[in-house]
């Protein structure tokens, strides 16, 4: 008796993962490096403007870019991480009818399935998909908004000021609005 | 009554130098920046023009121009020792430089010097002075770049940097989209 408990409870903990999953704002190890990574590259980007365009001394002004790239590279991760979890729910809304007919389909021929499995799987895929989604669309989506702003920023609103003001203070402006914006509930 | 001496004492000069100006020839030198920026590296044009405000010839004009350290400024095109053997009365001659400046920083444009012999039997030679163009800054070449070059290159190898970056999640998110995009219901 204690053994089919314990199959009926660990059956429900795989459910219960895959929500908890769902809902966590937590991100899965690879996940995490698609988006430290991802940030890395956009935070180093604009070092190239600022050396050739606004002629600082890369050696000089080493320090200062590093840091102004750890620093955006944190919050542009962290902006990263809210859009995914804010736009996941949204597609997974959209995509479950497809991703539904489509697992339905594949798993058609299969009798051997139970459909509680099937529903799992169905389930498991629908948040593959979202997850996927989420991820790739948040990194391009805050990767533009990122681009604006520095630009917007650096030419426009800092121009006048001195290139390492303007470096420090475009760059955390950006990076700093980005994960404001992420943090709303829309 | 010494107000009365004075007032003689002057007119007696002008009496004098006004006879005078007939016979003899009298130069007015300008130096001139025509630069409307002065900027390390790039050229920086110097104009020099004599009058001769004078009743006859000027002779044996020398224009030596010395402000202009060597460490400080290399010499383009032109010359800093001109000589003119003439300059007719009622007429003028300009003469240009172009030098580059070396350093950035304020530099003073003094005046250069001019000598010239007023008349045929002058004894020595009359030296005066170009007028001084003053107080100048020159603007280091960094600064200058960052102001006014249009850094398209540059431009353009920022926008190829950063379309991976934007190109390549639209491309998977697209993809994934129209993979699983509920198809929109047909009009009837």
């Amino acid at each position: 008796m204690s053994s089919k408990k314990d199959k009926a409870q660990k059956s429900l903990t795989k459910e219960e993962e895959l929500l908890l999953q769902d809902f966590s704002r937590n991100v899965s190890t690879k996940s995490s490096a698609l988006f430290y990574g991802n940030a890395l590259i956009v935070s180093a980007i604009p070092i190239w403007l600022f050396w050739r365009i606004h002629q600082m001394d890369l050696y000089q002004s080493g320090i200062l870019f590093a840091v102004g790239t750890l620093v955006s590279t944190y919050l542009v991760a962290f902006a990263y991480k809210n859009v995914k979890f804010v736009l996941k729910h949204k597609i997974a809304q959209k995509r479950e009818d497809a991703v539904t007919r489509e697992m339905t389909k594949k798993f058609s021929d299969d009798k051997k399935m139970t459909r509680k499995e099937r529903d799992e799987r169905i389930l498991w895929k629908k948040n593959e998909v979202a997850d996927y989604e989420a991820t790739t669309f948040s990194i391009f989506y805050n990767n533009a908004f990122y681009l604006v702003l520095l630009i917007l920023c650096s030419f426009y609103v800092l121009k006048n000021f001195s290139p390492m003001f303007n470096y420090l203070m475009s760059v955390g402006l950006a990076a700093g609005l980005l994960a404001l914006f992420s943090t709303s509930n829309k | 009554k010494e107000k009365l001496l004075v007032l003689a004492v002057l007119i007696s000069f002008a009496g004098y130098s006004l006879s005078e100006e007939e016979n003899v020839a009298r130069l007015l030198a300008s130096k001139n920046v025509l630069n409307q920026y002065l900027v390390e590296g790039r050229d920086l044009t110097v104009q020099y023009t004599i009058f001769n405000i004078g009743g006859s010839a000027a002779l044996d004009v020398n224009l030596k121009e010395e402000s202009f350290p060597e460490q400080d400024f290399e010499v383009v095109k032109g010359n800093l020792n001109v000589k003119w053997e003439r300059i007719a009365p009622g007429t003028n001659v300009s003469h240009v430089v172009v030098l580059r400046p070396l350093q950035f920083g304020y530099f003073n444009f003094t005046a250069a010097e001019v000598s010239y012999k007023p008349s045929e039997n002058a004894a020595s030679a009359v030296v005066g002075f170009t007028s001084a163009p003053g107080e100048g800054g020159i603007v280091g070449s960094k600064d200058f770049d960052r102001k006014f070059s249009p850094h398209v290159l540059d431009w353009l190898v920022f926008a190829i940097m950063t379309l991976p970056s934007l190109t390549i999640p639209f491309l998977l998110f697209y993809r994934s989209k129209s993979r699983y995009d509920t198809p929109k219901p047909k009009k009837n």
